[in-house]
Protein backbone atom coordinates (compact mmCIF):
# COMPACT_ATOMS: atom_id res chain seq x y z
CA UNK A 1 0.00 0.00 0.00
CA UNK A 2 1.22 3.40 -0.93
CA UNK A 3 0.61 6.99 -0.13
CA UNK A 4 -2.65 8.58 0.92
CA UNK A 5 -4.59 9.07 -2.30
CA UNK A 6 -7.86 10.27 -0.75
CA UNK A 7 -7.95 12.48 2.29
CA UNK A 8 -11.01 14.02 3.95
CA UNK A 9 -10.32 16.72 6.52
CA UNK A 10 -13.14 17.63 8.89
CA UNK A 11 -15.76 17.54 6.17
CA UNK A 12 -19.19 18.84 7.18
CA UNK A 13 -22.11 19.08 4.83
CA UNK A 14 -25.77 19.97 5.02
CA UNK A 15 -28.24 20.08 2.15
CA UNK A 16 -29.85 23.39 1.17
CA UNK A 17 -32.87 24.49 3.21
CA UNK A 18 -32.00 22.01 5.95
CA UNK A 19 -29.78 22.89 8.86
CA UNK A 20 -29.14 19.33 9.98
CA UNK A 21 -25.71 18.04 9.12
CA UNK A 22 -25.78 15.08 6.77
CA UNK A 23 -22.05 14.67 7.28
CA UNK A 24 -20.40 15.89 10.43
CA UNK A 25 -16.68 16.24 10.92
CA UNK A 26 -15.60 13.38 8.69
CA UNK A 27 -11.90 12.60 8.78
CA UNK A 28 -10.76 9.75 6.63
CA UNK A 29 -7.66 8.94 4.68
CA UNK A 30 -7.44 6.16 2.17
CA UNK A 31 -4.16 4.72 0.97
CA UNK A 32 -3.54 3.78 -2.63
CA UNK A 33 -4.72 0.24 -3.31
CA UNK A 34 -6.92 0.06 -0.25
CA UNK A 35 -10.47 -1.29 -0.28
CA UNK A 36 -12.67 0.64 2.11
CA UNK A 37 -16.26 -0.31 2.73
CA UNK A 38 -18.72 2.20 4.11
CA UNK A 39 -21.65 0.70 5.94
CA UNK A 40 -24.57 2.39 7.62
CA UNK A 41 -28.34 2.31 7.68
CA UNK A 42 -30.41 4.18 5.11
CA UNK A 43 -30.05 7.92 5.55
CA UNK A 44 -26.75 7.68 7.41
CA UNK A 45 -24.97 9.75 4.75
CA UNK A 46 -23.32 7.06 2.65
CA UNK A 47 -24.42 8.47 -0.70
CA UNK A 48 -23.57 12.02 0.37
CA UNK A 49 -20.10 10.90 1.39
CA UNK A 50 -19.62 9.20 -1.98
CA UNK A 51 -20.66 12.36 -3.77
CA UNK A 52 -18.09 14.36 -1.80
CA UNK A 53 -15.33 12.09 -3.02
CA UNK A 54 -15.52 13.13 -6.66
CA UNK A 55 -16.55 16.73 -6.24
CA UNK A 56 -20.26 16.39 -7.12
CA UNK A 57 -20.53 18.02 -3.70
CA UNK A 58 -19.84 20.95 -3.61
CA UNK A 59 -19.77 21.50 -7.43
CA UNK A 60 -23.14 20.22 -8.62
CA UNK A 61 -25.14 20.08 -5.40
CA UNK A 62 -25.37 23.20 -3.36
CA UNK A 63 -25.60 23.29 0.40
CA UNK A 64 -23.18 24.10 3.20
CA UNK A 65 -19.85 22.40 2.69
CA UNK A 66 -16.93 22.82 5.05
CA UNK A 67 -13.60 21.07 5.32
CA UNK A 68 -11.42 19.73 2.53
CA UNK A 69 -11.39 16.71 0.29
CA UNK A 70 -8.01 16.02 -1.26
CA UNK A 71 -7.63 13.61 -4.15
CA UNK A 72 -3.98 12.99 -4.85
CA UNK A 73 -3.33 16.30 -3.04
CA UNK A 74 -5.77 18.11 -5.39
CA UNK A 75 -8.50 20.04 -3.58
CA UNK A 76 -11.91 19.09 -5.01
CA UNK A 77 -13.24 22.60 -4.42
CA UNK A 78 -10.80 24.28 -6.76
CA UNK A 79 -10.47 21.55 -9.42
CA UNK A 80 -12.88 21.12 -12.32
CA UNK A 81 -15.21 18.14 -12.14
CA UNK A 82 -13.87 16.82 -15.41
CA UNK A 83 -10.37 16.98 -13.96
CA UNK A 84 -11.40 15.06 -10.86
CA UNK A 85 -13.15 12.57 -13.14
CA UNK A 86 -9.79 11.52 -14.55
CA UNK A 87 -8.76 10.33 -11.08
CA UNK A 88 -11.99 9.31 -9.40
CA UNK A 89 -14.69 7.24 -11.07
CA UNK A 90 -18.08 6.99 -9.43
CA UNK A 91 -20.89 4.52 -10.00
CA UNK A 92 -24.15 5.76 -8.54
CA UNK A 93 -26.94 3.60 -7.22
CA UNK A 94 -29.52 4.18 -9.94
CA UNK A 95 -28.06 2.80 -13.16
CA UNK A 96 -30.84 4.09 -15.45
CA UNK A 97 -29.92 7.75 -15.31
CA UNK A 98 -26.24 6.99 -15.80
CA UNK A 99 -26.78 5.43 -19.19
CA UNK A 100 -27.57 7.86 -21.97
CA UNK A 101 -26.21 6.59 -25.27
CA UNK A 102 -27.77 4.25 -27.82
CA UNK A 103 -25.48 1.23 -27.67
CA UNK A 104 -23.54 -0.60 -24.99
CA UNK A 105 -20.34 -0.01 -26.96
CA UNK A 106 -20.86 3.74 -27.19
CA UNK A 107 -21.82 3.89 -23.52
CA UNK A 108 -18.48 2.45 -22.46
CA UNK A 109 -16.58 4.50 -25.03
CA UNK A 110 -18.16 7.79 -23.91
CA UNK A 111 -15.74 8.47 -21.04
CA UNK A 112 -12.50 7.62 -22.88
CA UNK A 113 -13.74 9.64 -25.87
CA UNK A 114 -14.08 12.67 -23.61
CA UNK A 115 -10.53 12.08 -22.42
CA UNK A 116 -9.44 12.43 -26.05
CA UNK A 117 -7.70 9.05 -26.17
CA UNK A 118 -6.71 7.48 -29.51
CA UNK A 119 -9.46 5.43 -31.22
CA UNK A 120 -7.50 2.16 -31.20
CA UNK A 121 -6.83 2.42 -27.49
CA UNK A 122 -10.51 3.13 -26.78
CA UNK A 123 -11.61 0.12 -28.81
CA UNK A 124 -9.18 -2.13 -26.94
CA UNK A 125 -10.28 -0.74 -23.57
CA UNK A 126 -13.98 -1.21 -24.35
CA UNK A 127 -13.34 -4.80 -25.39
CA UNK A 128 -11.41 -5.54 -22.21
CA UNK A 129 -13.87 -3.82 -19.89
CA UNK A 130 -16.94 -5.49 -21.38
CA UNK A 131 -15.22 -8.84 -21.03
CA UNK A 132 -14.32 -8.08 -17.43
CA UNK A 133 -17.89 -7.29 -16.42
CA UNK A 134 -19.39 -10.12 -18.47
CA UNK A 135 -21.22 -8.08 -21.08
CA UNK A 136 -19.23 -9.36 -24.03
CA UNK A 137 -21.36 -9.88 -27.13
CA UNK A 138 -23.88 -7.20 -26.18
CA UNK A 139 -21.92 -4.35 -27.79
CA UNK A 140 -24.68 -3.36 -30.20
CA UNK A 141 -27.60 -3.69 -27.80
CA UNK A 142 -29.35 -0.59 -26.54
CA UNK A 143 -28.70 -0.01 -22.81
CA UNK A 144 -32.44 0.51 -22.35
CA UNK A 145 -33.10 -3.13 -23.29
CA UNK A 146 -30.73 -4.62 -20.69
CA UNK A 147 -31.85 -6.17 -17.40
CA UNK A 148 -31.36 -4.32 -14.10
CA UNK A 149 -28.27 -6.30 -13.24
CA UNK A 150 -26.76 -5.84 -16.68
CA UNK A 151 -27.39 -2.11 -16.44
CA UNK A 152 -25.55 -1.95 -13.14
CA UNK A 153 -22.61 -3.84 -14.61
CA UNK A 154 -22.66 -1.55 -17.65
CA UNK A 155 -22.59 1.50 -15.36
CA UNK A 156 -19.51 0.00 -13.69
CA UNK A 157 -17.93 -0.79 -17.06
CA UNK A 158 -18.46 2.72 -18.37
CA UNK A 159 -16.61 4.20 -15.41
CA UNK A 160 -13.98 1.47 -15.40
CA UNK A 161 -13.12 2.27 -19.01
CA UNK A 162 -11.67 5.59 -17.87
CA UNK A 163 -9.18 3.66 -15.72
CA UNK A 164 -9.54 5.88 -12.66
CA UNK A 165 -7.07 5.49 -9.80
CA UNK A 166 -9.91 5.60 -7.30
CA UNK A 167 -13.25 3.90 -7.79
CA UNK A 168 -16.23 5.03 -5.73
CA UNK A 169 -19.20 2.66 -5.74
CA UNK A 170 -22.50 3.64 -4.17
CA UNK A 171 -24.50 0.48 -3.49
CA UNK A 172 -23.51 -0.99 -6.83
CA UNK A 173 -25.21 -4.32 -6.22
CA UNK A 174 -28.60 -3.06 -5.06
CA UNK A 175 -30.38 -4.48 -8.12
CA UNK A 176 -28.42 -7.71 -8.44
CA UNK A 177 -29.57 -11.16 -7.35
CA UNK A 178 -27.27 -13.18 -5.05
CA UNK A 179 -25.46 -14.80 -7.98
CA UNK A 180 -25.04 -11.44 -9.74
CA UNK A 181 -23.75 -9.93 -6.50
CA UNK A 182 -21.19 -12.70 -6.20
CA UNK A 183 -20.06 -12.11 -9.79
CA UNK A 184 -19.85 -8.38 -9.17
CA UNK A 185 -17.64 -8.85 -6.15
CA UNK A 186 -15.36 -11.16 -8.07
CA UNK A 187 -14.89 -8.34 -10.60
CA UNK A 188 -14.06 -6.01 -7.74
CA UNK A 189 -11.62 -8.55 -6.33
CA UNK A 190 -9.85 -8.69 -9.68
CA UNK A 191 -9.65 -4.90 -9.89
CA UNK A 192 -8.14 -4.74 -6.46
CA UNK A 193 -5.77 -7.66 -6.89
CA UNK A 194 -4.62 -7.23 -10.48
CA UNK A 195 -4.68 -3.50 -10.91
CA UNK A 196 -4.19 -2.26 -7.38
CA UNK A 197 -7.19 0.03 -7.77
CA UNK A 198 -8.28 2.00 -4.74
CA UNK A 199 -11.90 1.17 -4.05
CA UNK A 200 -14.38 2.90 -1.77
CA UNK A 201 -17.74 1.16 -1.66
CA UNK A 202 -20.94 1.93 0.18
CA UNK A 203 -23.04 -1.19 0.65
CA UNK A 204 -25.43 -3.12 2.87
CA UNK A 205 -24.05 -6.49 1.88
CA UNK A 206 -21.58 -7.09 4.69
CA UNK A 207 -21.28 -10.84 4.12
CA UNK A 208 -19.87 -10.41 0.63
CA UNK A 209 -17.43 -7.60 1.36
CA UNK A 210 -15.99 -9.21 4.46
CA UNK A 211 -13.22 -11.24 2.79
CA UNK A 212 -12.24 -8.35 0.50
CA UNK A 213 -12.34 -5.23 2.63
CA UNK A 214 -9.21 -3.78 4.16
CA UNK A 215 -11.17 -1.50 6.42
CA UNK A 216 -14.80 -1.06 7.34
CA UNK A 217 -16.14 2.41 8.08
CA UNK A 218 -19.33 2.59 10.10
CA UNK A 219 -21.33 5.69 9.34
CA UNK A 220 -24.16 6.67 11.63
CA UNK A 221 -26.12 9.90 11.36
CA UNK A 222 -23.31 11.53 9.40
CA UNK A 223 -20.50 10.59 11.75
CA UNK A 224 -17.89 7.91 11.46
CA UNK A 225 -18.34 5.67 14.50
CA UNK A 226 -15.57 3.26 13.67
CA UNK A 227 -13.11 2.72 10.88
CA UNK A 228 -10.92 -0.30 11.28
CA UNK A 229 -10.17 -3.85 10.14
CA UNK A 230 -13.32 -5.95 9.60
CA UNK A 231 -12.52 -8.32 12.49
CA UNK A 232 -12.34 -5.43 14.90
CA UNK A 233 -15.36 -3.54 13.63
CA UNK A 234 -17.64 -6.56 13.45
CA UNK A 235 -16.69 -7.82 16.89
CA UNK A 236 -18.77 -4.95 18.30
CA UNK A 237 -21.92 -6.85 17.32
CA UNK A 238 -24.20 -5.26 19.91
CA UNK A 239 -23.38 -1.74 18.83
CA UNK A 240 -23.86 -2.58 15.16
CA UNK A 241 -27.19 -4.27 15.78
CA UNK A 242 -28.33 -1.26 17.74
CA UNK A 243 -27.72 1.02 14.76
CA UNK A 244 -29.31 -1.52 12.41
CA UNK A 245 -26.28 -2.64 10.49
CA UNK A 246 -26.38 -6.25 9.35
CA UNK A 247 -23.51 -8.12 10.92
CA UNK A 248 -21.95 -10.83 8.73
CA UNK A 249 -23.57 -14.20 9.45
CA UNK A 250 -20.42 -15.81 10.87
CA UNK A 251 -19.77 -12.96 13.29
CA UNK A 252 -23.34 -12.93 14.44
CA UNK A 253 -23.26 -16.70 14.95
CA UNK A 254 -20.00 -16.69 16.90
CA UNK A 255 -21.25 -13.87 19.03
CA UNK A 256 -24.49 -15.71 19.72
CA UNK A 257 -22.67 -18.91 20.68
CA UNK A 258 -20.37 -17.01 23.02
CA UNK A 259 -22.89 -14.74 24.68
CA UNK A 260 -26.18 -16.60 24.70
CA UNK A 261 -24.85 -20.13 24.37
CA UNK A 262 -22.09 -19.62 26.91
CA UNK A 263 -19.57 -21.54 24.80
CA UNK A 264 -15.90 -20.89 25.33
CA UNK A 265 -14.75 -20.24 21.75
CA UNK A 266 -12.83 -17.63 19.80
CA UNK A 267 -14.68 -15.34 17.39
CA UNK A 268 -14.74 -16.55 13.79
CA UNK A 269 -15.22 -14.60 10.61
CA UNK A 270 -15.38 -17.29 7.91
CA UNK A 271 -16.95 -20.75 7.59
CA UNK A 272 -13.44 -22.21 7.65
CA UNK A 273 -12.64 -20.56 10.95
CA UNK A 274 -15.99 -21.71 12.29
CA UNK A 275 -15.18 -25.29 11.35
CA UNK A 276 -11.87 -24.99 13.15
CA UNK A 277 -13.53 -23.72 16.30
CA UNK A 278 -16.15 -26.44 16.26
CA UNK A 279 -13.46 -29.13 15.87
CA UNK A 280 -11.57 -27.71 18.81
CA UNK A 281 -14.77 -27.73 20.82
CA UNK A 282 -15.59 -31.35 19.85
CA UNK A 283 -12.06 -32.54 20.66
CA UNK A 284 -12.34 -30.83 23.97
CA UNK A 285 -15.60 -32.65 24.75
CA UNK A 286 -14.24 -36.05 23.69
CA UNK A 287 -11.37 -35.70 26.15
CA UNK A 288 -13.72 -35.53 29.08
CA UNK B 1 -44.48 0.66 -29.25
CA UNK B 2 -41.57 1.84 -31.32
CA UNK B 3 -41.37 5.59 -31.58
CA UNK B 4 -40.90 7.21 -34.99
CA UNK B 5 -37.50 8.29 -33.72
CA UNK B 6 -36.09 4.87 -33.01
CA UNK B 7 -33.13 3.45 -34.91
CA UNK B 8 -33.77 0.36 -37.03
CA UNK B 9 -30.61 -1.72 -37.42
CA UNK B 10 -30.44 -2.72 -41.09
CA UNK B 11 -27.87 -2.77 -43.81
CA UNK B 12 -29.63 -0.69 -46.47
CA UNK B 13 -27.95 1.76 -48.84
CA UNK B 14 -29.49 4.61 -46.84
CA UNK B 15 -27.95 3.27 -43.63
CA UNK B 16 -24.57 3.34 -45.35
CA UNK B 17 -24.79 6.93 -46.56
CA UNK B 18 -22.76 9.55 -44.74
CA UNK B 19 -24.98 11.21 -42.11
CA UNK B 20 -23.84 14.64 -43.30
CA UNK B 21 -25.30 13.93 -46.74
CA UNK B 22 -28.47 12.67 -45.10
CA UNK B 23 -28.72 15.80 -42.96
CA UNK B 24 -28.30 18.05 -46.00
CA UNK B 25 -30.86 16.09 -48.02
CA UNK B 26 -33.36 16.20 -45.19
CA UNK B 27 -33.01 19.93 -44.68
CA UNK B 28 -33.45 20.43 -48.43
CA UNK B 29 -36.57 18.26 -48.59
CA UNK B 30 -38.04 20.23 -45.68
CA UNK B 31 -37.38 23.49 -47.53
CA UNK B 32 -38.94 22.04 -50.70
CA UNK B 33 -42.12 21.16 -48.81
CA UNK B 34 -42.36 24.75 -47.63
CA UNK B 35 -41.65 26.21 -51.08
CA UNK B 36 -44.04 24.14 -53.17
CA UNK B 37 -47.74 24.96 -53.22
CA UNK B 38 -48.93 22.52 -55.86
CA UNK B 39 -50.30 19.02 -55.66
CA UNK B 40 -48.01 17.37 -58.18
CA UNK B 41 -44.60 18.22 -56.64
CA UNK B 42 -45.84 17.53 -53.09
CA UNK B 43 -47.26 14.25 -54.30
CA UNK B 44 -43.93 13.34 -55.86
CA UNK B 45 -42.11 14.30 -52.65
CA UNK B 46 -44.51 12.24 -50.52
CA UNK B 47 -44.23 9.24 -52.80
CA UNK B 48 -40.41 9.44 -52.91
CA UNK B 49 -40.28 9.58 -49.11
CA UNK B 50 -42.40 6.44 -48.97
CA UNK B 51 -39.91 4.77 -51.30
CA UNK B 52 -37.08 5.86 -48.98
CA UNK B 53 -39.05 4.43 -46.04
CA UNK B 54 -39.40 1.12 -47.85
CA UNK B 55 -35.67 1.00 -48.61
CA UNK B 56 -34.71 1.91 -45.03
CA UNK B 57 -36.96 -0.81 -43.66
CA UNK B 58 -39.40 1.47 -41.84
CA UNK B 59 -42.82 -0.20 -41.74
CA UNK B 60 -45.23 1.83 -43.87
CA UNK B 61 -47.96 1.07 -41.33
CA UNK B 62 -46.52 3.85 -39.22
CA UNK B 63 -48.23 6.36 -41.48
CA UNK B 64 -51.54 5.09 -40.12
CA UNK B 65 -50.49 5.89 -36.57
CA UNK B 66 -49.52 9.41 -37.72
CA UNK B 67 -52.94 9.79 -39.32
CA UNK B 68 -54.64 8.71 -36.12
CA UNK B 69 -52.86 11.46 -34.20
CA UNK B 70 -53.35 14.09 -36.89
CA UNK B 71 -56.93 13.41 -37.89
CA UNK B 72 -58.34 16.25 -35.75
CA UNK B 73 -55.81 18.73 -37.08
CA UNK B 74 -56.56 17.64 -40.63
CA UNK B 75 -60.33 17.99 -40.21
CA UNK B 76 -59.85 21.44 -38.72
CA UNK B 77 -57.51 22.47 -41.55
CA UNK B 78 -59.91 21.31 -44.27
CA UNK B 79 -62.95 22.94 -42.66
CA UNK B 80 -61.17 26.23 -42.00
CA UNK B 81 -59.76 26.40 -45.51
CA UNK B 82 -63.06 25.33 -47.06
CA UNK B 83 -64.90 28.15 -45.32
CA UNK B 84 -62.40 30.96 -45.49
CA UNK B 85 -60.37 30.34 -48.66
CA UNK B 86 -61.50 32.69 -51.42
CA UNK B 87 -62.78 30.64 -54.36
CA UNK B 88 -65.11 30.59 -57.34
CA UNK B 89 -66.68 27.15 -57.50
CA UNK B 90 -69.20 27.11 -54.67
CA UNK B 91 -70.02 23.66 -53.38
CA UNK B 92 -72.30 24.69 -50.54
CA UNK B 93 -74.32 27.86 -49.98
CA UNK B 94 -73.30 30.33 -47.26
CA UNK B 95 -73.30 28.88 -43.79
CA UNK B 96 -74.28 32.19 -42.27
CA UNK B 97 -77.63 33.64 -43.46
CA UNK B 98 -77.67 37.03 -45.28
CA UNK B 99 -79.70 38.55 -42.46
CA UNK B 100 -76.83 38.47 -39.98
CA UNK B 101 -75.10 41.86 -39.99
CA UNK B 102 -71.42 42.18 -40.96
CA UNK B 103 -70.67 38.49 -41.53
CA UNK B 104 -73.90 37.66 -43.36
CA UNK B 105 -73.43 35.79 -46.62
CA UNK B 106 -69.86 34.74 -45.80
CA UNK B 107 -68.73 31.18 -45.42
CA UNK B 108 -69.19 29.68 -48.84
CA UNK B 109 -67.65 26.28 -49.03
CA UNK B 110 -65.64 26.35 -52.22
CA UNK B 111 -63.90 23.63 -54.18
CA UNK B 112 -60.67 25.62 -54.13
CA UNK B 113 -60.87 25.85 -50.34
CA UNK B 114 -61.35 22.12 -49.88
CA UNK B 115 -58.49 21.39 -52.27
CA UNK B 116 -56.23 23.86 -50.51
CA UNK B 117 -57.08 22.25 -47.18
CA UNK B 118 -56.23 18.83 -48.57
CA UNK B 119 -52.95 20.21 -49.92
CA UNK B 120 -52.04 21.57 -46.49
CA UNK B 121 -52.79 18.19 -44.94
CA UNK B 122 -50.57 16.44 -47.46
CA UNK B 123 -47.78 18.91 -46.73
CA UNK B 124 -48.02 18.30 -42.99
CA UNK B 125 -48.00 14.55 -43.57
CA UNK B 126 -44.99 14.84 -45.88
CA UNK B 127 -43.13 16.87 -43.25
CA UNK B 128 -43.85 14.16 -40.71
CA UNK B 129 -42.38 11.53 -43.02
CA UNK B 130 -39.02 13.26 -43.43
CA UNK B 131 -37.27 12.78 -40.10
CA UNK B 132 -37.80 9.03 -39.67
CA UNK B 133 -35.64 8.53 -42.77
CA UNK B 134 -32.66 10.00 -40.90
CA UNK B 135 -33.41 8.66 -37.43
CA UNK B 136 -34.24 5.11 -38.47
CA UNK B 137 -31.08 4.74 -40.50
CA UNK B 138 -28.47 6.57 -38.42
CA UNK B 139 -27.34 6.02 -34.83
CA UNK B 140 -27.56 9.15 -32.69
CA UNK B 141 -23.81 9.03 -32.12
CA UNK B 142 -23.26 9.31 -35.86
CA UNK B 143 -25.73 12.19 -36.12
CA UNK B 144 -23.84 13.94 -33.32
CA UNK B 145 -20.59 13.38 -35.15
CA UNK B 146 -22.09 14.67 -38.39
CA UNK B 147 -23.30 17.83 -36.66
CA UNK B 148 -19.86 18.37 -35.14
CA UNK B 149 -18.20 17.89 -38.53
CA UNK B 150 -20.65 20.38 -40.02
CA UNK B 151 -19.34 22.91 -37.51
CA UNK B 152 -21.73 22.72 -34.56
CA UNK B 153 -20.16 22.73 -31.07
CA UNK B 154 -20.13 19.24 -29.53
CA UNK B 155 -22.18 20.35 -26.54
CA UNK B 156 -25.01 21.59 -28.76
CA UNK B 157 -24.96 18.49 -30.95
CA UNK B 158 -24.90 16.20 -27.91
CA UNK B 159 -27.81 18.04 -26.31
CA UNK B 160 -29.91 17.77 -29.47
CA UNK B 161 -29.35 14.05 -30.00
CA UNK B 162 -29.70 13.21 -26.32
CA UNK B 163 -33.08 14.94 -26.26
CA UNK B 164 -34.18 12.62 -29.07
CA UNK B 165 -32.71 9.66 -27.23
CA UNK B 166 -34.69 10.49 -24.10
CA UNK B 167 -38.08 10.44 -25.85
CA UNK B 168 -38.65 6.69 -25.44
CA UNK B 169 -37.59 6.97 -21.79
CA UNK B 170 -40.17 9.71 -21.27
CA UNK B 171 -42.79 7.63 -23.02
CA UNK B 172 -42.19 4.56 -20.87
CA UNK B 173 -42.14 6.71 -17.74
CA UNK B 174 -45.53 8.17 -18.67
CA UNK B 175 -46.81 4.60 -19.03
CA UNK B 176 -45.49 3.68 -15.59
CA UNK B 177 -47.08 6.74 -13.98
CA UNK B 178 -50.44 6.03 -15.61
CA UNK B 179 -50.32 2.40 -14.53
CA UNK B 180 -49.42 3.40 -10.98
CA UNK B 181 -52.41 5.73 -10.87
CA UNK B 182 -54.76 3.14 -12.36
CA UNK B 183 -53.62 0.65 -9.73
CA UNK B 184 -54.55 3.13 -7.04
CA UNK B 185 -58.05 3.42 -8.39
CA UNK B 186 -57.74 6.43 -10.69
CA UNK B 187 -60.27 5.59 -13.40
CA UNK B 188 -60.16 8.59 -15.73
CA UNK B 189 -57.39 7.34 -18.05
CA UNK B 190 -59.31 4.11 -18.63
CA UNK B 191 -62.96 5.01 -18.67
CA UNK B 192 -63.09 8.80 -18.80
CA UNK B 193 -64.39 10.88 -21.67
CA UNK B 194 -62.03 12.84 -23.89
CA UNK B 195 -62.55 16.12 -22.00
CA UNK B 196 -62.15 14.62 -18.55
CA UNK B 197 -59.00 12.88 -19.76
CA UNK B 198 -57.61 16.26 -20.79
CA UNK B 199 -58.63 17.74 -17.46
CA UNK B 200 -56.86 14.90 -15.65
CA UNK B 201 -53.69 15.41 -17.62
CA UNK B 202 -52.02 17.36 -14.81
CA UNK B 203 -51.78 14.25 -12.65
CA UNK B 204 -49.68 12.74 -15.42
CA UNK B 205 -47.71 15.78 -16.49
CA UNK B 206 -46.59 17.02 -13.08
CA UNK B 207 -44.87 13.80 -11.96
CA UNK B 208 -43.49 13.33 -15.47
CA UNK B 209 -41.88 16.77 -15.54
CA UNK B 210 -40.58 16.46 -11.99
CA UNK B 211 -39.19 13.03 -12.79
CA UNK B 212 -37.42 14.16 -15.92
CA UNK B 213 -35.90 17.14 -14.12
CA UNK B 214 -34.52 14.81 -11.47
CA UNK B 215 -33.29 12.47 -14.18
CA UNK B 216 -31.63 15.34 -16.02
CA UNK B 217 -29.71 16.43 -12.95
CA UNK B 218 -28.61 12.84 -12.27
CA UNK B 219 -27.53 12.53 -15.87
CA UNK B 220 -25.54 15.73 -15.57
CA UNK B 221 -23.72 14.27 -12.60
CA UNK B 222 -23.04 11.03 -14.47
CA UNK B 223 -21.73 12.99 -17.46
CA UNK B 224 -19.48 15.12 -15.29
CA UNK B 225 -18.08 12.02 -13.64
CA UNK B 226 -17.23 10.72 -17.07
CA UNK B 227 -15.21 13.82 -17.94
CA UNK B 228 -17.74 15.41 -20.29
CA UNK B 229 -16.06 18.47 -21.77
CA UNK B 230 -12.70 17.79 -20.11
CA UNK B 231 -10.77 18.63 -23.26
CA UNK B 232 -11.53 20.97 -26.11
CA UNK B 233 -10.95 18.14 -28.54
CA UNK B 234 -12.66 14.83 -28.16
CA UNK B 235 -12.21 11.44 -29.80
CA UNK B 236 -15.05 9.89 -31.79
CA UNK B 237 -14.93 6.14 -32.08
CA UNK B 238 -17.42 6.23 -34.95
CA UNK B 239 -16.06 7.15 -38.34
CA UNK B 240 -17.87 8.87 -41.16
CA UNK B 241 -16.42 9.36 -44.61
CA UNK B 242 -17.85 10.81 -47.76
CA UNK B 243 -17.45 8.14 -50.43
CA UNK B 244 -18.44 7.61 -54.01
CA UNK B 245 -21.98 6.50 -53.19
CA UNK B 246 -22.47 9.71 -51.17
CA UNK B 247 -21.48 11.82 -54.15
CA UNK B 248 -23.81 9.85 -56.40
CA UNK B 249 -26.64 10.23 -53.87
CA UNK B 250 -26.06 13.96 -53.76
CA UNK B 251 -26.07 14.19 -57.56
CA UNK B 252 -29.29 12.19 -57.84
CA UNK B 253 -30.88 14.35 -55.17
CA UNK B 254 -29.86 17.58 -56.95
CA UNK B 255 -31.54 16.31 -60.10
CA UNK B 256 -34.62 15.39 -58.06
CA UNK B 257 -34.70 18.89 -56.54
CA UNK B 258 -34.55 20.34 -60.04
CA UNK B 259 -37.57 18.27 -61.11
CA UNK B 260 -39.56 19.31 -58.03
CA UNK B 261 -38.72 22.98 -58.56
CA UNK B 262 -39.65 22.66 -62.25
CA UNK B 263 -43.13 21.41 -61.34
CA UNK B 264 -43.51 23.94 -58.53
CA UNK B 265 -43.40 27.11 -60.58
Amino acid sequence: MGYEIVKLESVCYSYPRNKDHVLYNINLSVKKGEFIVIIGENGSGKTTLCKCLNGIIPHSERGRFRGRVLIDSMDTRSAYLSEIAKKVGIVLEDPESQLFTTTVFNEVAFGPENLNLPVEEIKATVKWVLEAVGLKGLENRSPATLSGGQKQRLALASVLAMKPAVMVLDEPTSQLDPLGTEEFFSIIEELKGRFGMTIIMATHKTDEVLPLADRICVLHRGRILACDKPEIVFSTVDLLEKIKIPVPTCFSLSNYLKDKGGLNINSFATPEEAEEEIRVLLNHQEKY
Amino acid sequence: MALPTSYIPRDSIIHKLDPRIKLVIIVCITLLVFITTKFLPIGILFFSLLVLWKISGIPLKRILSYLRVLVFLFLLLIIMQAVFYPGEKVLLEPLIPEAVPLVGGKGNITLEGVLFGLLLCLRVLTLMCIFPVLLATTTLEKITLAMVKLGLPYRVAFTATTAINQLPVLQSEAGVIMDAQKLRGFMVFETGRFLSKIKALHVLVVPLVMGSMRRASMMGIAMDSRAFGAFKKRTFVDEINIERRDRIALAVFSLFTGVILFFSF
